[in-house]
């Protein structure tokens, strides 16, 4: 096996046995994590493969969590089935930008301004959809806290570390199977220049909308775990601008289209902010906003010493 | 039997510009040829009307007995025309192996086929041994390579080269000639060249089309041409640098 097989196989196995080891809070730390791993992971097949830049992928947490968090809260239809219906809805979405975008050539700055744009209006609407509780919110049932209802995706803290492991392991496995394949040559191609992919018979409208599909059908999974999570949706939050920054901070600072990239990122980012914040709060102090300027800081410092992110360079130091 | 490409009357103007005008020419199948002409005669529009960059304005282009004008350029490299451009345009953040197994998958699924084809081609080119640099680090000489063994891992019947010697030393020029000699005599590809450098398509070319503001102006051997009096007073007897 290779040195990287090996790593990763410990990192995996260290994951699967934290929960003997740790509290609750710690345990509710390294969920934040893996979530912002897989929902990183989820927006890096559009940017870091296929080079399409959404600074709106809040749009598809925040749909996949109201469509699964509202089949659940009317009808009482849980989330294995509010799934396909979230991903059915964002992946239809993002396909609409993607070809108003694609087919009109929109591209850079401009596609990422309209990725914007739809997760406002969509906010925006769903402040006024009665349906889901508009500006007010949708609150789901929280009950048996202690036993694990995998049917209704109810359950202790423990059931939802698990969950968001398994989907972290599978985007992971994902990626690196894509990245491999035709596709992910293709979008590799596409993302360093799109003309000459396309002198060499790529199709590249077609090729950008796959990964435009995948992505937007992966990051609806986060939503459907965040809606079950928190228990709680109000579009003021989960459709905010700041919640798509935050998405993709994580394989910003890790390393842009690389595999381990989001999830070394949204580590290192979560880690060190709660790390923050608690020392702060032991010193009695508690500033708001201070999470921002921090995050703001590694930015910057990433940007001016790792402009390809941490993982390459560390990859590179390990020998991986 | 007819060419392989025939550009019959093609024009494309820019607003006012005709860059373009009437331009007729063929490419018969396993020939080498070569389309030359001052700075702005209009060779690079031209290939890139063939190439599918720009639809032409009026005029046909059959390749293979098919109509191919207007098709977009990936219909253009599917239906078999493979292409380089002038200002290499290499996947700066691939590996020169990897840049070649994307022009590979036109044909394939399969990533071990895919990979098996560009290595044959990258040896064939003289990159084996840096196969597995990334395509930044190369030289010039090499990025020109490269864009060649990319177009030719999409297995093309007719290969478009756009001024794939500009900017190379004349040893450099006559290494690239050689190769694109054995490419036609080896492997049978067919060849239309598009040249600023008179040293390499004279070398190379059966046939020479010349270019002068747009208009096809003398078509024959590069013997013949060097002799036409119109092309020596458009062309050769200014800039010649044979």
């Amino acid at each position: 096996m290779s040195r990287r097989a090996i790593s990763l196989a410990v990192v995996a196995a260290l994951l699967i046995a934290l929960p003997l080891f740790v509290g609750n809070y710690a345990l509710s730390v390294a969920t934040l994590i893996l979530y912002f791993a897989y929902t990183g992971q989820a927006w890096n097949v559009m940017m870091g493969f296929a080079g399409q830049l959404s600074l709106g992928h809040a749009l598809y947490v925040g749909v996949g969590a109201y469509a699964a968090g509202a089949l659940f809260y009317h009808l009482g239809i849980g989330p294995w089935a509010g799934l396909w219906l979230a991903m059915a809805l964002c992946v239809a979405l993002g396909l609409s930008i993607g070809f108003l975008a694609f087919r009109f050539s929109i591209s850079g700055v401009y596609f990422a301004l309209l990725t914007i744009a739809f997760a406002e209006f969509t906010r925006i609407g769903f402040d006024h959809l009665n349906f889901t509780g508009g500006p007010g919110g949708m609150f789901l049932r929280v009950a048996q806290r202690d036993t694990w209802d995998l049917l209704n995706f109810r359950g202790p803290p423990l059931m939802y570390y698990y969950a968001v492991l398994a989907l972290t392991a599978g985007a992971f496995a994902l990626c690196a199977k894509l990245l491999k394949s035709k596709a992910g040559y293709y979008w590799q191609a596409i993302r360093e220049n799109e003309e000459a992919a396309r002198a060499l018979g790529i199709n590249s409208f077609r090729w950008k909308m796959l990964a435009v599909a995948i992505s937007s059908a992966m990051t609806a999974i986060s939503g459907v775990f965040f809606a079950f999570y928190y228990n709680n949706l109000f579009p003021e939050q989960i459709f905010n601008i700041s919640r798509s920054i935050e998405i993709i901070l994580g394989p910003v600072i890790g390393g842009v289209g690389t595999l381990f990239g989001p999830i070394l990122g949204a580590a290192v980012l979560t880690l060190l902010s709660e790390t923050i914040t608690e020392s702060l709060a032991a010193f009695g102090l508690d500033i708001p906003g201070v999470k921002q300027v921090f995050y703001g800081v590694v930015l910057l410092a990433v940007v001016m010493f790792l402009p390809h992110g941490i993982w390459p360079a560390l990859a590179k130091r390990l020998k991986l | 039997m007819s060419a392989l490409l025939q550009v019959r009357s093609i024009s494309k103007s820019f607003r006012g510009l005709r860059a373009v005008r009437e331009a007729s020419f063929e490419v018969p199948e396993g020939d080498i040829n070569g389309l030359i002409g001052p700075n702005g005669a209009g060779k690079t529009t031209i290939f890139n009307v063939i190439a599918g960059v720009y639809a032409p304005d009026s005029g046909s282009i059959v390749f293979n007995g098919i109509e191919i004008q207007g098709l977009r350029p990936d219909q253009i490299c599917a239906a078999g025309i493979g292409r380089t451009f002038q200002i290499v345009k290499p996947f700066a953040g691939l590996t020169v192996l990897d840049n070649v197994m994307v022009g590979a998958f036109l044909h394939t699924r399969a990533a071990a086929d895919a990979r098996r084809l560009a290595a044959e081609i990258v040896e064939r080119l003289g990159l084996g041994p840096k196969r597995d640099l990334p395509a930044s680090s190369l030289t010039l000489p090499d990025r020109k390579r490269l864009e060649v063994a990319r177009a030719l891992a999409t297995r093309p019947k007719l290969l478009l080269l756009d001024e794939v010697m500009a900017g190379l030393r004349p040893t450099e020029c006559d290494q690239m000639v050689e190769i694109f000699r054995d490419l036609n005599r080896k492997y049978g590809t067919t060849i239309l060249l598009i040249e600023h450098v008179m040293r390499a398509v004279m070398a190379l070319a059966k046939h020479i089309g010349v270019l002068h503001h747009g208009e096809v102006i003398a078509r024959g051997t590069p013997e013949q041409v060097v002799r036409d009096a119109a092309v020596l007073e458009c062309y050769l007897g200014e800039e010649a640098e044979v």
